[in-house]
């Protein structure tokens, strides 16, 4: 794990208590079991992405965590209270951003802002929050007439506006253009620097890799796969490919290695990349040969997630 | 263990008021309904005293049926439809992820409705007034107090009629048992006396018979069978139509304690 640290106080540091903290949660509607025993925690400083297709119990385990729904089974504490039973407490210090949420179209962008920040303990002023998320020139235009990614950046600003030390973020870039989600990306790394600590979830990989300090991958109400994007990337195999020319001979298998391809294009699949590649080049150079098109990969967060988010439940 | 810092929050008043003003806001933008609140309690008057009708002519009459209804179709009926729509459209969700307790959203909400409902009634009783029917009411106290707790009770009927209403268009039907059933039996088209004394029993224990008789009672210091007090009487007979208001009251605050939808099903 390695939250990023920031030099303004206060330094999130990886000793820092767990200010989300999940043990075991179950989420049923009716006979349908949702969530099933999840558990993860997240400190100051840091962002906890849950990846998973849709259906896969994501927004009905943060609805917990945001505490508009109990519980079936299982404890969640947010800054060590029960999100739902003290959200008294923990509400000035929680933003949510919901996977859909509305706002009263005929009001302005900037009304809309001063009216949410009349709620809240300690609002950022309105044209910081504007700023933000680069709204200050749509100040004065109403939500109905905003776009569906200035809509999202609003919702976002909204979620901001009382300074939360735990930020809950569903899908918080679905639907944003590529520039809307890099200055999304910004605010977020921008706000973990200040330790805030982040939950979001998202089904674009990019933004798990690029955002999250660790990821967990739910598959039908459960985590199936926990990490750092290197620890998760490290449980599949990595590749190695290379093309030999006719005539040229077979190199001989390095120990740990699963031949995919015997070629003359070869794909060897292995868990100790460095050692077999290196018994491949030295026989290469030995030998005089040619390995055109070489390349050696470790496995991405992708070829990992695709193994487990999509396979048959039970 | 973490520990929650506690800054100071904003005042509850503040918190709500800041919602409430939005909300009310959005009224004024829309000017149909800010139309039809003006116009309708102008035709009200109009109409009633241009009928020539008995007693229900006389200023007391008219602030009666004005109270009845107003609350029905202005504070119960846009407060379903309002709600409905903000529960479809993802509004109310969405306020619920902030500092607001579920309470100080919906009040806020219905402050709008509320404002017109009280303005409502102060344009029939300065066309009462204009119309040289005004009287002094016999207890000034009761039919402020008959109104504040109708308006209350129009209220949580409404968050608890939201939990049959899918759409704001299906308010028109869901809202009949109490804008048509309850209205019809509630004093204001006929008197309860005229009902068999069963009937009367049964309509004098809907949600806004009790209203209409606090008023009344209030104004004019006549009983729902027609007979007139005073003084410490009237405040006796008040006892009966008190307790069904409140009655009717928790039990809809705990059918929607116990079933108010934030979001829409899905």
């Amino acid at each position: 794990m390695q939250p990023s640290v920031a030099p303004a106080p206060p330094a999130p540091s990886a000793a820092a208590p767990p200010v989300v903290e999940v043990v075991d949660l179950h989420r049923r509607y009716g006979d349908f079991a949702a969530v099933r025993g999840v558990s993860f925690d997240v400190r100051p400083g840091e962002v906890f992405a849950l990846l998973g297709v849709n259906g896969a119990g994501k927004t009905s385990a943060l609805e917990v965590l945001e505490g508009l729904a109990p519980a079936s089974g299982g404890t969640v504490r947010v800054l060590g209270a029960d999100p739902r039973r003290e959200r008294a407490a923990v509400r000035p210090h929680l933003g949510v951003l919901l996977q859909t949420s509305g706002l009263p179209g005929d009001l302005t962008v900037a009304e809309t802002v001063r009216t949410w920040a009349g709620t809240l303990t300690t609002p950022r002023p309105v044209d910081e929050a504007l700023a933000q998320v680069d709204l200050t020139g749509r100040a004065d235009v109403r939500v109905r007439s905003l776009s569906g990614g200035e809509r999202r950046r609003l919702d976002l600003a909204l979620a901001l506006l009382g300074r939360p030390r735990v930020l809950v973020l569903d899908e918080p870039t679905t639907g944003l253009d590529p520039e809307s989600r890099r200055t999304v990306w910004g605010l977020v790394r921008g706000l973990v620097d200040d330790g805030a600590a982040v939950v979001l979830t998202t089904h674009h990989l990019e933004e798990a890799e690029e955002l999250a300090d660790r990821i967990a991958v739910m598959r039908a109400g459960r985590i199936v796969l926990a990490g750092t994007r290197e620890e998760i990337a490290e449980t599949q195999p990595a590749t190695i490919r290379f093309t030999l020319a006719p005539g040229d001979p077979q190199p001989p298998v390095p120990s740990g290695v699963e031949v995919v391809s015997a070629g003359p294009r070869i794909e060897w699949h292995t868990r100790a990349l460095q050692p077999a590649l290196a018994q491949l080049l030295a026989w290469a150079a030995a030998y005089g040969v040619v390995l055109r098109g070489l390349q050696a990969r470790a496995a991405s967060l992708e070829q990992a997630f695709l193994a487990v988010a999509d396979a048959d439940a039970e | 263990m973490t520990t929650i810092a506690v800054p100071v929050a904003p005042s509850r008043l503040r918190r709500v008021g800041s919602l409430a003003a939005a909300e009310t806001r959005l009224l004024l933008r829309n000017r149909t309904a800010v139309v039809n609140s003006v116009l309708m309690p102008l035709l009200l008057v109009a109409l009633v005293s241009g009928m020539g009708l008995d007693d229900r002519a006389t200023g007391p009459g008219l602030l009666t049926m004005a109270a009845g209804f107003t609350l029905v179709f202005l504070t119960y009926y846009n407060l379903v439809t309002t709600y409905v729509a903000r529960r479809e459209d993802l509004v109310l969700q969405r306020m619920r992820t902030g500092e607001l307790s579920d309470g100080e959203v919906l009040a806020a909400t219905a402050v709008p409705t509320l404002l017109v409902t009280v303005g409502q009634l102060l344009l029939v009783a300065v066309g009462v007034t204009v119309l040289g029917l005004w009287t002094a009411p016999v207890d000034a106290v009761l039919p402020v107090l008959a109104v504040l707790l109708g308006a209350a009770l129009m209220v949580v009927l409404a968050t608890a009629s939201t939990v049959f209403t899918r759409t704001p268009e299906s308010a028109q039907i869901t809202t009949l048992p109490v804008v048509l059933g309850a209205t019809a039996l509630s004093g204001l088209f006929f008197p309860l006396s005229a009902l068999p004394e069963a009937l009367a029993t049964v309509a004098r224990l809907l949600p806004l018979t009790p209203v209409v008789e606090l008023v009344q009672l209030g104004l004019a210091g006549r009983t729902w069978d027609g007979e007139v007090v005073a003084g410490a009487e009237l405040w006796g007979a008040a006892l009966v139509p008190l307790g069904v208001t409140l009655a009717w009251t928790a039990l809809a605050a705990a059918a929607t304690v116990r079933w108010f939808r934030w979001a829409p099903r899905r």
